[in-house]
């Protein structure tokens, strides 16, 4: 068949057999690191890692993205890339999480998510200033006729020709909510894989101090939780396809299939991550 | 108490670091058309609208800002292990970081432009040469003074990751404040200049980009002055007060409650901004008024 001919794919629908085999494959990964390393607290963290992944795959759903035609504002939502979006304000979390790491795991993950929540807030307030005082032009939800928070009419709103444009309320909440979900769940496969790696790498490296080991901890923590966001939210990005509004849009109804694949991709992602120290 | 005034004039400095890469960042990106408006200047040629704009949009600008601040960081870190004075390997790593960036832009250009040949879009060696050593200009800025801000955060401050890790973090979310702020600006605002004020750009207009200037054709030099005007500062601002009032919440509040004051803050600023957002999107529908009457719209 040619693509021409191809039917439309990427529906909210769930695939029940595809995800099942997802969800077995990511306990078989835990089974088998708890099998090689016989360390409970080994499979605890990449289980942290595991929840982490998904809650930034989780996360990228609520981002209110338009792309290029939000850029000429035919579109509504923040004219960036959907995965990018989420890296810039999960990092932004992992940042602030990292920070606080030595004051606690409860105090750490909410420091990363506040993080990620402030990065999205202000971000999404100086892309309603441009649009607003820089485009004159008011926000229009181009998927619901009116804003579920608000209660605001948008389709008189819209201009010519155009799906709508700016960030409607809905989608400002929803940027806020993805930034910390994305912080949280940044900064949980961080300290997860920190705390492992202290514990662990004095030995493996016979660092008379732990003190010695500790930037080849946080170093190799630190570009491990990079690289779980990335992936985790590139998955998402390809799940929601193009543009979204956020959680009002129906895209957002495709989340469970993202909470699969995260799971499965994080799992992946995490063993080797953990096996560095355990091997 | 000396030790919270000095990590407020950090942060300050830090904060002030942070709007001048958010600016040129912004511009850099313009200047080449790096951010989701390339898509218009790609789609013009094919539209029959052949163009004089730089274009070198290969990557999104977080990934290409992340990969360019690791980079100068990491080369920085390195003359720094060397023994050689901090601002000096600062200023070497960003500066040869910026040839990277223009290897990147020439064989960027050089591909986007050939892949339209089918069109008749020529590939201007004159463009090449007079925009690549700009967008290479503007990046040294950004580069420079995101990696400084990262060194500030870690030798100051005391925050544990090191430099080119900084630098990544750091390089994505200044790429994801500069394209969100100041990709509609230069989109709607420049390419479209000719469509009406106050509305956005009909789907049935996509391509034709404006390309003639006051005098001859346009370029993106053109362009570049036109983001300075709004689009780079209002980014500036967004990525300033990101940086600035992440570290300020930490940095006076974390020591109480045992972390939980800069948490508690956080939210409040969340809270704030929530506030004005809001403000601002009611002020614009009452100021410019619906587009059709609502028994006009067909829902």
């Amino acid at each position: 068949m040619s693509a021409i001919g191809a039917k439309p794919a990427a529906g909210a629908e769930v695939n029940t057999t595809a995800s099942i085999i997802g969800l077995i494959l990511t306990l078989i990964i835990i089974g088998a690191l708890y099998v090689i390393t016989k360390d409970i607290s080994m499979t605890m963290a990449l289980i942290g890692v595991i929840i982490g992944g998904v809650l930034v795959g989780f996360c990228v759903h609520f981002m209110p993205v338009g792309g290029a035609p939000a850029a000429m504002g035919q579109a509504p939502g923040i004219a960036t890339g959907v995965a990018m979006l989420a890296a810039g304000a999960g990092l932004a979390g992992l940042f602030g999480g990292a920070w606080a790491a030595e004051l606690g795991m409860m105090v750490a993950i909410v420091a990363g998510a506040v993080g990620g929540g402030l990065m999205m807030a202000i971000t999404c307030l100086m892309v309603s200033v441009i649009y607003v005082f820089g485009m004159g032009i008011p926000a229009a939800s181009g998927k619901s006729k009116i804003d579920p928070l608000t209660g605001d009419t948008q389709v008189e709103f819209k201009s010519q020709g155009t799906e709508g444009h700016g960030l409607p309320f809905i989608s400002y909440v929803g940027g806020v909510i993805g930034g910390l979900l994305g912080g949280a769940g940044g900064t949980l496969v961080y300290i997860e894989l920190l705390y492992l790696y202290e514990k662990e790498l004095p030995a493996l490296l016979q660092a008379p101090m732990p003190e010695d080991v500790k930037i080849v901890a946080v170093s190799l923590a630190g570009i491990f939780a990079v690289g779980i966001f990335l992936v985790s939210s590139v998955l998402a990005a390809y799940n929601i396809t193009g543009t979204t509004e956020g959680p009002a849009d129906p895209k957002f109804k495709r989340f469970p299939r993202d909470i699969v694949a995260s799971l499965l991709a994080s799992a992946i992602c995490g063993i080797f991550a953990i096996l560095i120290v355990a091997l | 108490m000396e030790n919270i005034v000095f990590g407020i004039g950090i942060t300050a400095m830090a904060g002030a670091l942070a709007s001048v890469a958010g600016a040129a960042e912004n511009v850099e990106s313009d200047i080449g058309s790096q951010g989701d408006p390339n898509s218009q200047v790609q789609l013009a040629p094919q539209m029959g609208y052949i163009h004089r704009i730089f274009n070198k949009a290969i990557a999104g600008e977080p990934p290409a800002y992340g990969a360019w601040c690791a980079i100068g960081a990491g080369l920085a870190m390195g003359f720094i292990a060397l023994q050689v004075n901090p601002i000096l390997a600062l200023i070497l790593g960003c500066a040869i970081t910026a040839f990277v960036q223009g290897v990147y832009a020439t064989t960027a250009y050089l591909g986007r432009i050939a892949s339209l040949a089918k069109f008749g879009q020529p590939v201007y060696i004159d463009i090449l040469k007079s925009m690549t050593t700009v967008t290479m200009a503007h990046a040294f800025v950004a580069i420079f003074t995101t990696v400084s801000l990262c060194y500030l955060m870690n030798a100051a401050l005391g925050h544990p990751f090191p430099l080119p890790l900084l630098g990544i973090v750091w390089g994505i979310a200044l790429g994801a404040a500069g394209s969100a702020t100041g990709n509609p600006f230069y989109g709607k605002e420049r390419q479209y200049q000719n469509q009406k004020f106050g509305a956005g750009v009909p789907v049935a207009a996509s391509g034709n980009i404006v390309r003639y200037a006051e005098a001859g054709q346009r370029n993106s030099l053109d362009n570049g002055w036109f983001s300075a005007k709004l689009g780079g500062p209002a980014s500036g601002v967004c990525f300033g007060l990101i940086v600035f009032l992440e570290l300020w919440r930490t940095v006076l509040f974390e020591p109480v409650g045992h972390g939980w004051g800069a948490i508690i803050v956080g939210v409040l600023l969340i809270l704030v901004f929530t506030i004005i957002d809001r403000y601002i999107e009611v002020w614009a529908r009452k100021t410019y008024g619906p587009y059709a009457k609502p028994a006009e719209v067909k829902t």
